[in-house]
């Protein structure tokens, strides 16, 4: 089928209609009157409808390398966590330190950076933020410092590699970055930021945290062992995340993609899970790993997807690109400066993945621009700030609002405006650090 | 015929909602009952249920949607619920979270009585026009008093 024509639609020229749909979606998704996903579905039928696109050119705007990496890593989680694993991990962390608070804090803080960076970050905060109320309530001591980290944690860590954020899946895919670029270029800057992070947090909570000996012994009385449900799983689950891991570290030599790898990981814990139940049980088993896939998300990526293919086919974010040209008057420097606090302050007031979407293409326009090498460094200050922004506000990212709730029904809320107060500062100091990484790395 | 002709549970006295959850649980372990009505000067807030007071022993990251699935590592938790326990001397019946009861008045049909229990459990309040308590209906005193009237009909 012959791709459309840059035609007047409707009488319209088609940068026209098409900003004006990618704006309604935009606003429509911010506003979240209405689920993201139905918004993201809409605007992509109203680009093809109004001919921006035709079909084929809206299929081939979907990057199906982000939908499998992320379709195949939610249904390895989804299965992992039933082994009580992430419990596991969490309590022996606790116990290492002696349940110390402060040291609790620590290793917390880098269980959920650990298992954020190599799992989504939603996931990790669910798993984690209950065993964090209990080792609270069991020492009697107040949990917000706790929550509050690991909220700044789940967002640092899942900066550090390729599959931490989605941000990440969708710049590594574009980009053609690796498992291994990301590690190499982003993981030492985020240790850094991590560290960098604890210290505020230890000088206004960490100093005052205590406990007696009495609720330190209950914690260390804990049998970690005793949350492990199902071990047969949890062999089966830590062989294939293993499999998958050391996939992504030799993608590159072995000419595979990560989604691919993803995808055929979830298909293999499956099979481990099903191969030896009868037909009903291996149907029932398989139903409910897929309706625990989170297709709101997946959809929301399709739709947003088709969306950005309809306004950069017609020529929207080049023309914003050639702006960002001039306006940094075409400085190498200034220009991943601009990307990496703009990304940071917008991703700490609305959700990063449809900012990210808009800026790859921007990115991609600068390549006439700027060398190989220097595109790369604006992949990463695009990865860094709108990864890192997301620790700005309650509202910056997912695993915020997912904490925040949990706090809520527990008891101890976490309100807006007073995790503002520490959260943006921290935020702040984080991009900021990351700037003096670019400069000292690439800049 | 209405619940007018039904014998209620009427001895069941209500607590305040100022009351506290270890009185509660107090009277509730005194009268070998597993509910207690709450009311505000006589008008009708809601039932506690025994079963809500053991939530309050537990902890809350394991009460919660999307909370700990299973409490097997911490052994037999025996100070933590220690804890808790005196802790419900200071908490209040107000800070517990009562469910939506449907509640029946006395000129309801017994037929709908019934249905009611059926769908929303049991018991539930009989209320005057003013909303003030008049007393429980409960499954078994409803069928009690048609096993009474109907006999072997």
């Amino acid at each position: 089928m012959a791709a459309t024509l840059p035609q007047a639609v409707l009488g319209l020229p088609p940068l026209a209609v098409s900003l004006g749909i990618f704006v309604a979606t935009y606003a429509a998704i911010v506003t979240e009157r209405i689920n993201r996903s139905v918004v993201a579905l809409l605007g992509a039928g109203l680009m093809v409808f109004s001919g921006v696109l035709n079909q084929r050119e809206a299929f081939h705007g979907i990057d199906f390398n982000t939908i499998s990496l992320l379709t195949g890593m939610m249904v390895i989680v989804s299965l992992t966590q039933k082994s009580g694993v992430f419990q596991y991990v969490a309590i022996k962390a606790a116990k290492l330190v002696r349940a110390d608070p402060w040291g609790l804090l620590v290793m917390l803080t880098l269980v959920t950076a650990v298992f954020s960076a190599l799992l989504d970050n939603v996931t990790t905060v669910l798993l984690i933020a209950p065993v964090v109320l209990l080792i609270t309530d069991s020492l009697r001591i107040n949990p917000y410092p706790f929550l509050f980290s690991v909220i700044l944690a789940s967002n640092i860590g899942g900066t550090a590699t390729l599959v931490g954020d989605p941000p990440n899946i969708m710049i590594g895919s574009a980009a053609h970055l690796t498992f291994n670029d990301f590690l190499v270029h982003l993981a030492p800057v985020v240790a850094v930021v991590l560290a960098a992070t604890l210290i505020p947090i230890y000088l206004v909570w960490g100093r005052k945290l205590s406990a007696s000996a009495e609720d330190r012994a209950l914690v260390m009385g804990f049998d970690e062992r005793g949350s492990i449900t199902d071990r047969r799983l949890l062999r089966q689950s830590l062989f294939v995340i293993a499999l998958v891991i050391a996939g992504f570290v030799f993608a590159h030599p072995l000419g595979q993609e990560p989604g691919t790898l993803a995808m055929f990981g979830a298909a293999l814990l499956l099979l481990l899970r099903v191969y030896d139940k009868d037909a009903e049980t291996q149907s029932h088993l398989i139903h409910h790993t897929f309706g625990e896939v989170e297709w709101i998300t997946l959809f929301f990526f399709i739709g947003l997807f088709v969306v950005v293919a309809g306004i950069e086919k017609a020529g929207a974010l080049q023309w914003l690109a050639q702006r960002i040209v001039e306006w940094t008057g075409g400085d190498f420097a200034v220009t991943a400066y601009v990307i990496l606090w703009v990304s940071a302050l917008v991703s700490a007031v609305v959700d990063n993945i449809p900012f990210v979407a808009t800026m790859i293409p921007v990115i991609q326009n600068l390549s006439g621009v700027f060398s190989p090498h220097e595109i790369q460094t604006l992949w990463w200050s695009l990865a860094l700030g709108a990864c890192l922004g997301g620790n700005g506000t309650l509202v910056g990212a997912s695993a915020n609002l997912v904490v925040a709730g949990l706090a809520e029904r527990a008891g101890h809320p976490i309100r807006f405006v007073p995790f503002l107060v520490m959260a943006f500062p921290l935020m702040l100091m984080s991009i900021a650090i990351t700037s003096v990484y670019l400069w000292l790395r690439y800049l | 015929m209405t619940l007018k002709t039904v014998p209620l549970l009427t001895e069941t006295a209500c607590v305040d909602p100022d009351t506290t959850l270890s009185d509660t649980l107090r009277q509730m372990l005194a009268r070998q009952t597993n509910h207690i009505p709450v009311c505000s000067d006589g008008v009708w807030v809601g039932l506690v249920d025994i079963r809500a007071i053991l939530g309050e022993l537990l902890p809350v990251s394991a009460r919660i949607e999307h909370g700990l699935p299973d409490l097997g590592f911490v052994g037999d938790g025996l100070s933590l619920l220690a804890t808790h326990f005196r802790a419900l001397k200071t908490r209040t019946v107000r800070e517990l979270d009562l469910p939506a009861l449907p509640t029946l008045r006395e000129d309801t049909p017994i037929l709908e009585a019934a249905l009611m229990l059926y769908r929303e459990g049991s018991p539930l309040p009989v209320l005057d026009p003013a909303g003030r308590l008049k007393g429980m209906l409960s499954r078994r005193s409803l069928l009690a008093h048609l096993a009474a009237r109907l006999g072997d009909a």
